[in-house]
C-alpha cells in the first residue's frame, strides 16, 4: 500500500540487467583484483605479431588456420583468438614485478550447438623473480574455491598451451560426478618473456584464462550457451 | 587416436590393467577414454611422437618396464639406383625409398597384422599398403607405396604454384591449386606430399614389385593441405604434427621384417637423400633449475633415469634431446616432463602474495553505466558483430558465411533486430542497450575504434497502472539520461518485417561523447551477483488475459492483489496491475490485472487458459465485495 489513500497497489517497476556475462566476467576480474591484479584493456583487432607469433604460437599451430581465425582485410589482422595479447602490450609496456587481469570478447571461428565464434575470457599474468608452478598451483585453488567453494575437487592435468610451459588444465568435479574443464594455466613460456623483453633469467611468470561463458554457464545452470546471445527478454530479466 | 590395449600391452614386462594405463596416460597429459579394449586417446598437437605404439610405449616407460620392442631386419642393404631429385629440401630435408620385390603375395596375415584390421575394423587393401598403415600404427612413421610398374623410375619433389588436376588413390579428384608439395613423375603428379598418394600409381592386390617412400616433410610445408582438399589422412594428421626427421632407415627396415613375415622377398634396394641434417638439441642437465620452475624438491635419479627412458641422453652434464621431441627446447620444457612424471597433482601448492600494480580501473566507468541502465528498467545486450558490407567496414577473409562477411560499423542494425525479435515474443515495453567497441576503416586504410552505447526503446514505459498507457519515446530519453536530443532518433517501422505500429527511439553515443556525470552514475546500488538458478524459456507463444474487478470495499484490495499477483500455476509466468481508479463520487474501486500465460512444451489452448482464468476468479470471488462486469 502507498499514497495518501493507502489503497494504491505497489507500483510494479521492473528492473533491469546488466548481460549475464558482462555481470560474470566483472564478477570475474572483481576477484582478481581483490587477489592484487589490475584490470586492464586492449583491441579486438590485432596483428598475428601481438595474438601468435609473441606468444610463440608458431605458423604450423592449428590455431593460425583460416579454420580456426578469423583474419581480416587480407590477412594484414586477425579477430583476436584470445585475451593474450593484451597481456602482451601489458609485458611490454610495464616493468616487472606485474599483476594483470583482462577480460574480453575473442573470436574463433566456430559456430555449433556448442561453440559460437564471438565469446568472452579473462585472463591473468603475475610475472616476478622465483614465480614457480607450486605457487600458481596455489593461486588457481584461491580463484577456484572463490568461485565455487572451499569443498569443490579440483584436478591439474598436463596440457599444451605454446605461450606456457609447464601448461595445466583444471577440472572441477561436477556434482553429477563429471570432471569438467574450467581453466588452463601454466608457467609463461621464457621465449615469451624475451619477446617482451623481459629477462627470462631474471624474472619468470603465471598465466591463466577462464572462458567466461564456461563460468556463467555453471553457476546460473545455463545449459545453452546459444542462449546469452539471443537477447531474448525473457531470458535476460531473470539477471537483475 | 586409437590404440588397442592388448597391441600396447605387448610392449610392456608387467601386464599392467587398461585401468592403470588409462590412468598414468591421464596424468601424462594425454586425455583418454576406455572403450572396450580400445584406448580413444586425445594428444596435444606438440606430442606428435607419442601417435604410434611405439611412441605411446615409450611415453609410458617411465611408468612400466619396457619389454619386447619390434624386430628389425638387420642385413645390409643393396643401394637403390633411383632417378630422384629433390627441388625443395627444405620443405623435405630427408627422403628415402626402398624397393622390394616379392615371390608371392602371402594369401594369409601373421597375428600381430590381422589384429591390426580385425581390432580397428579396417578393410584391407593390398598386401603392401596394408604394411604400410600398420606401420604408421606401429612406428608413427608414414610411408607411401607406389607400383614400381606404374611408372618409368624417374621421381621428383617440387615445390611449386599448380593449376593441376588430380586423382587421389582413394578415387578422389580434386583440382590442385595455389603452393602445393607434390611428387611428379613424367610431369605427373603422383603423390600429394604428407597428404594421399594417387591412383596411377597406387599399389593393387596384385602388386608384387613395389618403391616405398618414407620422408620427413617441413610440418609448415604440408599443414592445412588436408583441410583445403578435404583428404584428411592419417599421414598427414602425422606428418602436420612432425615425424621423425631421423627414423626412416628404421622404418623401412621394420617394413622389410614384417615382408619377410610373410613371404619371400626376392630383391631389396634402399637409397637415403639427406639434404640438411638436423642438429641436435642439447640442455645443460641442471636439476636446480627444473626445482626452480615446478617449485619443489625434485629427486636427481628419478630425474636422471625418467628422462633416460623418454629417450633422452645425458652426457657431460648436457641432456641430448631425441629427434622425435620436437616440443623441447628449454629448461622449462624439461619442468614439464618432470611435473607430468610426478604427477600434477602430487605438487604441493605454495601461497604467495601479489602486491598489485598500480594501473588504473579502466573499466569503471563502462560498469557503472551498465549498472545505472540496468536500474532504470534497461537490459543489456551483447550482439555478434558480423554483418553485411557498408562503406568502412572491415571485411572478413574467412567469414562462416557471405551475410556475416564484415564487421559492423554501428550497433543500430542489431538493436533493431533486438527489439523485432522480442515485439514477436510479444513483449509490450522494450528498453535494450548494448555497449559495445566499433571497429572501422579510415580512408588511409588504418583501424579505427570507438567505444559505443547504443540505446533502443519501444512500447509501453513500464508495466505498471501508472506508466503502461505512456509510450516510451525521444522524451522518455531525454529526460531520464540527459541524452542530448540530437543524439536520439526515430528509427521509421517502414521496411521492417513487423506489424507493430509503435514508434521506436534510439540513441547511438560515442563513448567519448557521454556526459561523467551522468545522473548518480556512481551512486547506483549494485546487488552482489546472485547467480540464481535460469529458467528455461519457453519457445512457445504467450496468451494474454486482462481482469478487471470492481470492489466497494477498499479494504479487500490487498487481499485481492496477494492473491492474483501471487498465484501459482504451470501456466501463469507474470502478472501486474495495469489500471486502477478510485471513483471517489461512486466509492468504487476499480482495478485491473494482466494476466500472461505460457508454457515450455506447448502453444496454449483457449481452454487451457479459460481453465486457469476460471481457478483464479473462483478463488477471488471467494473474498467477497468483489465483482469482475461482464465475466460470464
Amino acid at each position: 500500500m502507498s499514497e495518501d489513500t493507502g489503497i494504491y497497489p505497489e507500483l510494479n517497476i521492473e528492473p533491469g540487467s546488466v548481460h549475464p556475462i558482462n555481470q560474470t566476467k566483472k564478477y570475474l576480474l572483481d576477484i582478481l583484483s581483490s587477489i592484487g591484479f589490475s584490470t586492464i584493456n586492449g583491441p579486438e583487432i590485432e596483428t598475428e605479431e601481438y595474438n601468435f607469433d609473441m606468444l610463440n604460437i608458431k605458423k604450423t599451430h592449428p590455431a593460425r588456420q583460416m579454420h580456426d581465425t578469423f583474419y581480416a582485410q587480407d590477412k594484414e589482422y586477425v579477430l583476436r583468438t584470445h585475451t593474450s595479447p593484451v597481456q602482451i602490450r601489458a609485458m611490454l609496456n610495464n616493468k616487472s614485478p606485474m599483476s594483470f587481469a583482462s577480460g574480453g570478447k575473442v573470436y574463433r571461428k566456430d559456430d555449433d550447438a556448442t561453440h559460437l565464434p564471438m565469446f568472452h575470457q579473462v585472463e591473468g599474468i603475475h610475472v616476478d623473480e622465483s614465480v614457480n608452478f607450486a605457487q600458481l598451483k596455489s593461486l588457481i585453488f584461491q580463484i577456484i574455491y572463490e568461485i565455487f567453494g572451499n569443498e569443490i575437487e579440483i584436478r591439474f592435468r598436463p596440457s599444451y598451451f605454446p605461450f606456457t610451459e609447464p601448461s595445466a588444465e583444471v577440472d572441477i568435479l561436477s556434482k553429477d560426478g563429471k570432471w569438467l574443464e574450467i581453466l588452463g594455466c601454466g608457467i609463461i613460456n621464457p621465449v615469451v618473456l624475451e619477446n617482451c623483453n623481459i629477462d627470462s633469467e631474471k624474472f619468470s611468470g603465471l598465466a591463466f584464462g577462464l572462458g567466461v561463458e564456461r563460468i556463467a554457464m555453471l553457476k546460473y545452470e545455463v545449459d545453452d550457451i546459444r542462449d546469452f546471445y539471443k537477447s531474448n527478454l525473457d531470458f535476460l530479466k531473470q539477471f537483475n | 587416436m586409437k590404440i588397442a590395449y592388448p597391441h600396447l600391452i605387448n610392449f610392456f614386462k608387467d601386464k599392467p590393467s587398461i585401468e592403470d594405463v588409462s590412468e598414468k596416460l591421464f596424468q601424462l597429459g594425454h586425455e583418454n577414454e576406455i572403450i572396450g579394449n580400445i584406448l580413444d586417446i586425445e594428444f596435444t598437437p606438440n606430442r606428435g611422437d607419442c601417435l604410434s605404439l611405439l611412441g605411446l610405449a615409450r611415453d609410458l616407460s617411465v611408468f612400466f618396464a619396457l619389454d619386447t620392442l619390434p624386430v628389425y631386419y638387420t642385413e645390409r642393404l643393396e643401394a637403390l639406383n633411383l632417378n630422384f631429385e629433390n627441388h625443395a629440401t627444405d620443405d623435405c630435408p630427408a627422403i628415402s625409398f626402398l624397393s622390394i620385390d616379392i615371390d608371392e603375395i602371402p594369401s594369409k596375415y601373421e597375428d600381430y597384422l590381422e589384429s591390426y584390421f580385425t581390432t580397428f575394423q579396417i578393410n584391407k587393401n593390398n598386401f603392401f599398403t596394408d604394411i604400410s598403415n600398420y606401420l604408421a600404427y606401429e612406428m608413427g612413421q608414414p610411408t607411401h607405396c607406389y607400383d614400381i610398374n606404374k611408372f618409368n623410375g624417374n621421381i621428383e619433389f617440387v615445390s611449386d604454384d599448380f593449376n593441376e588436376n588430380f586423382e587421389t588413390v582413394l578415387e578422389k579428384k580434386i583440382t590442385l591449386s595455389g603452393t602445393n608439395c607434390v611428387f611428379k613423375s613424367n610431369n605427373e603428379v603422383i603423390n600429394l606430399a604428407g597428404v594421399m598418394g594417387g591412383k596411377s600409381t597406387a599399389c593393387t592386390r596384385s602388386t608384387k614389385q613395389v618403391l616405398i617412400e618414407c620422408a620427413y616433410f617441413n610440418p609448415e610445408s604440408i599443414i592445412g593441405k588436408a583441410l583445403k582438399y578435404n583428404l584428411h589422412s592419417d599421414a598427414s594428421y602425422k606428418f602436420e604434427r612432425g615425424v621423425d626427421p631421423s627414423y626412416q632407415e628404421q622404418t623401412l627396415r621394420r617394413f622389410i621384417k614384417i615382408v619377410s613375415d610373410h613371404t619371400n622377398i626376392k630383391s631389396i634396394k634402399y637409397s637415403s637423400f639427406v639434404s640438411k641434417e638436423l642438429p641436435v638439441k642439447t640442455l645443460k642437465f641442471d636439476v636446480k633449475e627444473i626445482e626452480k620452475i615446478i617449485g619443489t624438491n625434485i629427486d636427481e635419479e628419478l630425474y636422471k633415469n625418467s628422462i633416460i627412458k623418454l629417450g633422452f641422453t645425458i652426457s657431460n652434464n648436457h641432456i641430448n634431446v631425441p629427434s622425435y621431441r620436437h616440443d623441447i627446447a628449454h629448461q622449462n620444457d624439461m619442468a614439464e616432463e618432470m611435473a607430468r612424471i610426478i604427477g600434477y597433482d602430487n605438487i604441493n601448492s605454495t601461497v604467495f602474495k601479489i602486491h598489485k600494480t598500480q594501473a588504473p580501473e579502466e573499466s569503471e566507468y563502462e560498469n557503472s553505466l551498465r549498472n545505472f541502465l540496468a536500474s532504470k528498467g534497461f537490459n543489456e545486450v551483447i550482439n555478434m558483430p558480423f554483418s553485411n558490407k557498408t562503406d568502412a567496414s572491415i571485411k572478413i577473409d574467412n567469414p562462416l558465411d557471405s551475410n556475416r562477411g564484415y564487421l559492423r560499423t554501428t550497433l543500430k542494425h542489431s538493436l533493431i533486430e533486438n527489439l523485432l525479435y522480442n515485439e514477436k515474443r510479444q513483449n509490450e515495453s522494450i528498453k535494450l542497450f548494448e555497449i559495445s567497441d566499433i571497429y572501422s576503416r579510415k580512408n588511409n586504410g588504418e583501424i579505427e575504434n570507438e567505444k559505443y552505447l547504443g540505446i533502443i526503446v519501444s512500447g509501453r514505459v513500464g508495466n505498471n497502472y501508472k506508466e503502461f498507457s505512456k509510450k516510451l519515446d525521444h522524451q522518455y530519453l531525454e529526460e531520464h539520461f540527459g541524452i542530448d536530443k540530437n543524439s536520439i532518433f526515430e528509427i521509421p517501422r517502414d521496411g521492417l518485417d513487423t506489424k507493430i505500429k509503435n514508434k521506436i527511439y534510439m540513441a547511438l553515443i560515442k563513448f567519448s561523447n557521454l556526459p561523467k556525470n551522468l545522473e548518480n552514475l556512481h551512486n547506483i546500488e549494485v546487488n552482489k551477483i546472485s547467480f540464481n538458478t535460469y529458467k528455461p524459456i519457453s519457445d512457445f507463444p504467450s496468451s494474454t488475459r486482462d481482469l478487471s474487478f470492481v470492489l466497494s470495499d477498499k479494504n479487500k484490495i490487498k487481499e485481492l492483489e496477494e492473491i492474483i499477483l501471487n498465484f501459482k500455476s504451470i501456466y501463469l509466468k507474470d502478472s501486474f496491475v495495469f489500471d486502477f481508479y478510485n471513483n471517489e463520487k461512486t466509492n468504487q474501486i476499480k482495478i485491473g490485472f494482466r494476466l500472461i500465460f505460457n508454457s515450455n512444451h506447448k502453444t496454449l489452448t483457449v481452454d487451457d487458459v479459460d481453465n486457469e482464468i476460471d481457478n483464479i476468479v473462483t478463488i477471488c470471488m471467494e473474498i467477497g465485495g468483489v465483482e469482475i462486469p461482464g465475466y460470464k
